[in-house]
């Protein structure tokens, strides 16, 4: 009879002891809100399919980083020798952003820029999104190298954003990382107001010259002259612009098929994969509800106001000075801004709305590829200054 | 052909050259003779409890060295006096970061013990493992007790006596001030950044803009043509209209698409044969089976 009750009496204590272990013992408030948020992500990519392939390995990675467990188990991000400290050492070290941007210089056409080169300075315009949102982060308090990690969310690049921030504050990253894609996500709700505001509708149905065809060498000098001239004057966007162009050189080439297909598929899968689980899991609500988050929040919806603002405005000067019949559709400003290809479909939706005849998404895709290495040049002068 | 050939080996090798020698300049010429302590009166205890005169060599490179083998002497007459031995981790210097040595004149004690003591007035060199090239020398001027003479910074040109020891620690003990605090106490509203930022931008890009403006006209120069005496040409008629739009080629590709999945098998009761191309592999190959008698 004894016996049996300290078995009872064993058993409980147990089994106390396993509550306390789970996560219905040490859940916090915190907690519960990151967990709104991963559940709010994975709906809006499959219910409004807002950017799924980011949006779900993200949503379901906070899932994971909020799972309040206690700590010494070798089972948080943070917790050195765990299997997602592994995977976010990819992250840490800036390893994932550079293969990702090979990925996408595998699959991007540069045709659109070849063919009209000028396009490259819509681009170039777009980046004032970072700039202004990195005045704006030092107003508001943050540090120089804090600014300058905030502001890149203004490039509207995930992986251009993730690199530079773990490099200049790797404990914002999280935040960083997560608003820039929520905002690129949310590009085909930002960006059409504010290009609807800065043009009158004679501008909106300028139509442009179609593109020239583009010759095969033209093709293959583009990525080894670009990665030359950008990385010569901006060493330290080397990782991002080596990689984009040489995935670039691997299509074009036209004889290394395979590699082009592996960076452009598998190889991209398996990182987005990784990046996206591993930042989203980096959402801990300890390190993740901090009024620096919401900061972030806020520079990220300025930053991008501010380049889609600069992109729209800088076609319109620039009309100035170009003749009649090779004049820009301000309507593709908005499109320097380099989510690719959202921002370009949104000069394509909101150009049609006004004449239906009118295709924007060729000429719109140029500026939308030279954001992308305006947004990596930018990010290689804010490590060179601030780290 | 031949002339070729050897035109393309003497390219390769001369390649093989530069980049082996550059990547000598990436290790063993990265060390620096750091710091020294001359009169140990007071200070740093080595670990078998003596005090004696000290040495902090700095690796300067962003990649790990490797300091066994080479020489350190205070004989400029005789610059492989004290062989440091290979293959210890010891001798490992990882970036960035620093190695002692302890001029007891004891070498039994163990690899960082040289055979020589260090002397006011005196000097001390490291040399490569071929005895012969000098890395990095010091001279010894009048030294202060338990005062260490180094670089002022590590690795940097500067020498002088240091406030404070510093044996495997930065030499410089005053408050670092990061690149990023020192550009925004320069530049507090971050009007500096977009400005200088924002050219950079701009400018890179601009120069992609006028390459690729030209690129077309540069690579279409027929240089036989340039350098060749002119000839009386016939010239042959012109396509009408000198550039094809990429939308003419899109059409053009559309079509042939549709065309290509156009032919299909099975087309209204009409049945057409299509050959069926399979791509050889040995793996599936019975001729190469394991049911073959090895030879």
């Amino acid at each position: 009879m004894e016996h049996s009750g300290n078995f009872l009496t064993f058993v409980g204590e147990h089994l106390q002891q396993f509550f306390s272990y789970t996560a219905f013992a040490n859940v916090t408030s915190g907690h519960l809100i990151m967990i709104a948020i991963g559940l709010i992500f994975i709906y809006l990519a499959i219910a409004k399919e807002y950017e799924p392939m980011l949006l779900i390995p993200i949503g379901f990675g906070i899932l994971v980083g909020n799972i309040a467990f206690t700590p010494g188990l070798k089972l948080g991000i943070y917790e050195t020798g765990s299997v997602m400290n592994y995977l976010y050492f990819g992250v840490l070290q800036g390893v994932y952003p550079p293969l990702i941007f090979l990925g996408i210089g595998a699959m991007t056409d540069f045709s659109a820029l070849i063919s009209n080169p000028k396009l490259m300075l819509i681009g170039a315009a777009a980046q004032f999104g970072i700039f202004g949102a990195y005045a704006i982060a030092l107003l508001l308090g943050f540090s120089p190298s804090e600014a300058g990690a905030i502001a890149i969310i203004g490039g509207a690049d995930g992986p251009t954003a993730i690199f530079l921030s773990s490099k200049l504050a790797p404990e914002l990253m999280g935040a960083i990382a997560i608003s820039a894609y929520s905002y690129m996500a949310l590009v085909p709700v930002i960006q059409p107001p504010i290009m609807r505001l800065l043009t009158n509708k004679r501008e909106r149905l300028i139509r442009m010259k179609p593109p020239r065809s583009v010759s095969k060498t033209e093709k293959v000098l583009f990525p080894i002259i670009g990665m030359l001239l950008t990385t010569f004057i901006v060493p330290s966007g080397l990782p991002l612009l080596g990689m984009l162009f040489f995935g670039n050189l691997l299509k074009e080439s036209g004889v290394t098929k395979r590699l082009a297909d592996t960076a452009k598929g598998p190889l991209i899968d398996i990182v987005t994969i990784l990046i996206g689980l591993t930042v989203g899991a980096s959402t801990q609500a300890t390190t993740f509800l901090t009024a620096k988050s919401v900061g972030i929040f806020a520079l990220g919806a300025a930053s991008f106001v501010i380049a889609t603002t600069a992109g729209v405005l800088f076609v319109k000067f620039f009309n100035l000075f170009l003749k009649e019949g090779n004049k820009i559709n301000p309507l593709i400003g908005n499109s320097g801004v380099s989510a690719v290809p959202d921002s370009a479909r949104v000069s394509q939706v909101i150009g049609l709305e006004y004449d239906k005849t009118n295709h924007l998404l060729m000429h719109a895709m140029g500026p939308n590829v030279a954001g992308v290495i305006g947004s990596a040049v930018a990010a290689g002068i804010l490590l060179g200054f601030l780290s | 052909m031949k002339r070729k050939l050897y035109i393309a080996r003497a390219v390769i090798a001369l390649a093989m050259v530069l980049i082996a020698g550059h990547g000598y300049a990436q290790s063993s010429l990265d060390l620096r003779i750091n710091e020294v302590l001359v009169i140990n009166d007071s200070n740093y205890v080595d670990t078998y409890g003596r005090r004696n005169g000290w040495i902090e060599i700095f690796n300067t490179a962003y990649n790990t060295v490797d300091i066994g083998g080479m020489y350190l002497t205070d004989d400029p007459a005789n610059p492989t006096k004290y062989w440091i031995p290979k293959g210890d981790p010891i001798t490992s210097i990882a970036p960035r970061n620093y190695v002692l040595f302890f001029a007891d004149s004891m070498p039994t004690r163990g690899i960082q013990h040289l055979n020589f003591k260090l002397k006011e007035g005196g000097s001390l060199a490291l040399f490569e493992s071929n005895g012969r090239t000098m890395i990095d020398a010091v001279k010894l001027g009048p030294q202060k007790p338990d005062v260490s003479y180094g670089r002022l910074e590590d690795g940097g040109v500067e020498w002088g006596f240091l406030e404070k020891t510093t044996p495997g620690a930065n030499n410089f003990t005053g408050v670092i001030v990061t690149a990023g605090e020192k550009f925004g106490a320069m530049d507090p509203f971050g009007v500096g950044m977009a400005v200088i930022a924002m050219s950079v931008v701009f400018f890179a890009l601009i120069l992609l803009y006028v390459v690729f403006k030209n690129t077309k006209k540069i690579y279409s120069i027929d240089l036989r043509k340039l350098f060749s005496k002119p000839e009386v040409e016939v010239e042959a008629p012109k396509p009408a209209g000198e550039e094809i739009s990429g939308e003419v080629n899109a059409a053009i590709a559309l079509a042939l698409h549709m065309y290509v999945n156009a032919l299909h098998d099975h087309e209204e009761t009409v049945l057409t044969i299509k050959k069926v191309a399979r791509t050889y592999s040995p793996w599936s190959s019975k001729i190469y089976g394991l049911r073959n008698v090895p030879r």
